[in-house]
């Protein structure tokens, strides 16, 4: 499933039918998962906009933790900045469209650069200055409290507290609930494609290594700084392109659409609930969120506790995530059935 | 019989580095353990001292059971280690570092002018950061830190380490004045000679397993020993 | 001016403290208490509550820090075992992590059953003056009472032998448990100290502006920045931090803008992280 790939470094490139193996092979969890994620909702939905409009958020959600799973959850760098950084992909695409009369997808495309540059930024300061995990999450945490102030501090510009309601462009998408679940199945597939391209890559192999132990892949020639910084480039501009997107389809933002509190826990349950570095971890965790705001919809205020308790169990109990623990599982098993088809008599033993 | 221990083995996420260790300390006597490295000798002191937890056997104290006891008690039992790494509080001054060697009770004015009369340089030093002595002022003090606990068995893991020569050989004459006082030591060094200069008696432990004990001149006079350790052929 | 600065320098006596409980539990075991202010906020709703049913208010602050501190060690004995259990990264993001649901389970209890919870007492009597001006008697007292607990915890620290003995579990961890200092024991009561303290912010705050159930996230988030700017594990580090930005808070607040402030608070410690990781009085 989605777990880790091949191991060794790339060789010649394929042709013919291996070329098709190795696409399906690469491909197959993804197709899987778009399958499901566009059957589902005449299924599950009926025509509740409610229920749409969740589905929508966590679908959202699932994005931005794609893109948190690549610069967390495979380069180890703690960014608790995830909002923010949707917040400049929001309101960049929203200001700069709305002022400049850009079209859509220039408007998305800026917000992306934008969030991407930030991004980018915050990796180059936390190597430079050989920032451990924690004073990175620190300064990240510290960011994204002053976008917060700072969006509400430029009352004229952003529309502070109140929120700020786009014009042109956005109005078609932002009343098509449902037109706006497909747009997001899309964009979650093109980022789970970029990721696995990475994960298959030279790239995700480096990342793999800097993971394992950080001293070890520097010794063995991997530039750690040069790929965290590409990690959180490219992560960045994930976040900040689904921020810029979700900006038009909600047609309103506001600071709390893209505070610390309302995204950044989110996105770090879902990616540690679904498995960090995973392929699919972030579209479990994301589903997992999805039922579980559903379920939690009529609880009024004991849903921050509810939450808080959900993310209490998972890192005292799933502490490597669903992802891993169901490879696990399926390992497990599959060498238990190995041990019991043993010829030789001896009585079917895990091979473990 | 001060210190006596049966059957120990102790290791790391579930591999045993030393098992079957048997051997006992009496009341003022100094035995030293020899080995390269690897062989096992840090990991045996540190499962005394509490740091690691033992696997199987028992530590015993005057007849008192330490095994799998928490550090902090086994060090207030009275057996006090100084481990290769020292350990010692680098923002507190050498003063401090030598009265919270006493902890909980206060500093003993004696303990502490045994201590000073041992290593005159730490006086010298009392007021300065322990952080910025030198490898061996750092040793000094934290042999001193350790006597000011006052415990009955002092336990020494490789205490020439990083010492130049000189002071490797100075650290041992102290060592000799300390068992002078009476104090029961517990040596573990790579450096034979020196090792056995003070010992009553010493152990040779290889692979985790105590290959040959005996008296120095028994243990220099053997063959294994002489080509294994002395470089003698 | 000098009105707003010695307001900042009150202000900042509150932030000091604030900044000490969360500093401690970090420089101990490497936990970044993110349910911090939740604590706080949990010790002002107590303190109202007993207040309600009538008792005197010293009675009611008392027991207020008492349950914050109860809370806190209930944290450490359970939540922080598996956490304590982890060594150095691993132990401190997942002390990070458990402490925010912690947080959240805090504030969604609260906010369910008191959601218009408030603490604020009142402390009558005329404006005092100090150095020629005057100041409202709450803000003094709380800063009386800030300043009297600041100066005992560093005596405390700083030459008691338990105080000294926390202190070495700070610097080095199997250190201490060679001279014989159990650092679960002494986290375990720093644990309690802190929460005590929490207690003890909530109130002295309480006694300049009322405290709300929202106002925990904040707390934490100004505790967070004094620690770090004070250097992580320094007592009086937490408090020259403090009042330093305590005075930055209100000279920037008064002549430019609320938001700034905020910003300039947040950079404050930004800015100590990348060019003095130590902090002020850090290691």
């Amino acid at each position: 499933m989605g777990g880790s790939a091949v191991s060794a470094a790339p060789g010649p490139r394929p042709r013919g039918p291996r070329l098709a193996r190795l696409l399906t092979r690469a491909l197959l969890p993804i197709a899987v998962a778009a399958a499901i994620l566009v059957v589902l909702p005449p299924l599950w939905f009926g025509d509740s906009p409610y229920t749409t409009g969740l589905a929508v958020e966590a679908l959202v959600f699932g994005c931005y933790a794609v893109g948190f799973n690549l610069i967390f959850g495979s380069t180890n760098q703690l960014f608790l900045c995830v909002g923010a950084l949707a917040g400049v992909g929001g309101y960049s695409t929203a200001i700069l469209s709305d002022k400049a009369s850009l079209p859509l997808a220039a408007g998305v495309a800026l917000g992306t650069v934008s969030a991407a540059i930030v991004g980018g930024l915050l990796a180059w300061i936390a190597v430079r200055r050989s920032l451990n995990v924690i004073f990175t999450g620190i300064v990240t945490l510290v960011f994204s409290l002053a976008f917060t102030n700072f969006i509400i501090g430029q009352r004229d510009l952003t529309g502070a507290d109140t929120g700020y309601v786009l014009q042109g462009a956005a109005t078609d998408l932002a009343d098509d609930r449902v037109g706006g679940y497909y747009l997001f199945v899309v964009v979650l597939v093109v980022l789970l494609i970029v990721f696995r391209a990475l994960q298959l890559s030279h790239v995700g192999w480096a990342f793999r290594a800097l993971r394992d132990d950080e001293v070890a892949a520097e010794l063995a020639g991997v530039d750690v700084a040069r790929y965290r910084i590409y990690a959180a480039v490219v992560g960045s501009a994930m976040i900040g392109l689904t921020g810029g997107l979700y900006a038009y389809s909600l047609g309103f933002i506001s600071p709390v659409t893209y505070g610390f509190a309302q995204v950044d826990v989110q996105v770090l349950i879902i990616v540690a609930f679904g498995g960090m570095g995973t392929l699919l971890g972030p579209v479990i965790g994301a589903a997992a969120f999805g039922f579980l705001d559903r379920a939690l919809t009529d609880s009024g205020q004991l849903r921050e506790a509810y939450y808080g308790a959900f993310v209490i169990a998972i890192f005292l109990f799933l502490r490597r995530g669903v992802v891993p623990a169901a490879v696990g599982l399926f390992d497990r098993l599959a060498s238990l059935r190995r041990g019991a088809q043993r010829v030789d008599g001896a009585p079917g033993r895990a091979e473990r | 019989m001060l210190l006596e221990v049966r059957g120990l083995g102790a290791g790391y996420l579930g591999e045993k580095v030393v098992s079957d260790i048997d051997f006992e300390v009496s009341p003022g006597e100094a035995v030293a353990i020899v080995g390269s490295n690897g062989a096992g000798k840090s990991t045996l002191l540190r499962a005394i001292a509490g740091l690691l937890r033992p696997m199987e056997g028992r530590v015993r104290l005057e007849g008192r059971d330490l095994t799998r006891r928490p550090a902090h008690r086994i060090a207030r039992a009275g057996i006090a280690y100084v481990p290769a790494e020292r350990h010692l509080f680098p923002a507190m001054t050498v003063k401090t570092n030598l009265a919270l060697g006493a902890y909980p009770r206060r500093p003993d004015r004696s303990a502490l002018e045994l201590v000073y009369g041992l290593f005159p340089r730490l006086e010298e030093r009392q007021r300065q950061r322990a952080g910025t002595l030198s490898g061996g002022e750092q040793q000094m003090l934290a042999v001193g830190r350790a006597l000011m606990s006052r415990p009955k068995v002092l336990m020494l893991d490789e205490p020439t380490t990083g010492l130049a020569p000189k002071l490797a050989r100075a650290a041992f004459r102290a060592l000799e004045g300390l068992k002078a006082t009476g104090l029961t030591l517990l040596i573990a060094e790579q450096q034979v000679p020196l090792a056995l200069s003070v010992a009553d008696r010493g152990y040779v432990l290889e692979n985790g397993r105590i290959r040959l004990e005996g008296s120095p001149e028994e243990l220099e006079a053997n063959p294994e020993v002489r080509r294994a350790y002395l470089g003698v052929a | 001016m000098k009105a707003v600065i010695l307001d900042g320098i009150v202000l900042g006596l509150g932030f000091g403290l604030l900044g000490v409980g969360l500093t401690l539990v970090y420089g101990l075991g490497g936990v970044l208490n993110l349910a911090y202010g939740e604590i706080a906020v949990f010790g002002a709703i107590v303190v109202s509550q007993v207040m309600d049913r009538g008792a005197p208010t010293l009675v009611a602050a008392g027991v207020g820090m008492l349950a914050a501190a109860a809370l806190s060690v209930l944290l450490d004995l359970t939540l922080m075992r598996p956490v304590y259990r982890q060594t150095g990264e691993e132990r401190t993001l997942l002390g990070l992590l458990l402490t925010l649901g912690v947080a959240f389970v805090i504030v969604g209890l609260l906010n369910w059953k008191y959601p218009t919870g408030a603490l604020y007492i009142f402390v009558g009597g005329d404006p005092i003056s100090i150095a020629g001006v005057p100041m409202a008697a709450g803000s003094v007292w709380a800063s009386v009472i800030t300043l009297g607990v600041a100066g005992v915890l560093l005596v405390f620290f700083g030459l008691t032998t338990f105080g000294r003995g926390v202190r070495s579990v700070i610097q080095d961890e199997t250190g201490a448990r060679l001279v014989g200092i159990s650092p679960s024991l002494v986290r375990t009561l720093i644990f309690a100290l802190s929460g005590g303290l929490a207690g003890l912010v909530a109130v002295t705050r309480s006694m300049s502006a009322p405290l709300t159930v929202t106002a925990g996230f904040d707390l934490t988030t100004f505790a967070l920045i004094v620690a770090v700017v004070g250097g992580l594990g320094s007592v009086a580090g937490a408090f020259l931090a403090g009042v330093l930005l305590g005075i930055v808070d209100n000279v920037s607040a008064h002549y430019i803008g609320e938001y700034i402030t905020a910003i300039v608070l947040l950079a404050a410690a930004a800015i100590t992280i990348l060019v003095r990781p130590r902090g002020l009085l850090g290691r």
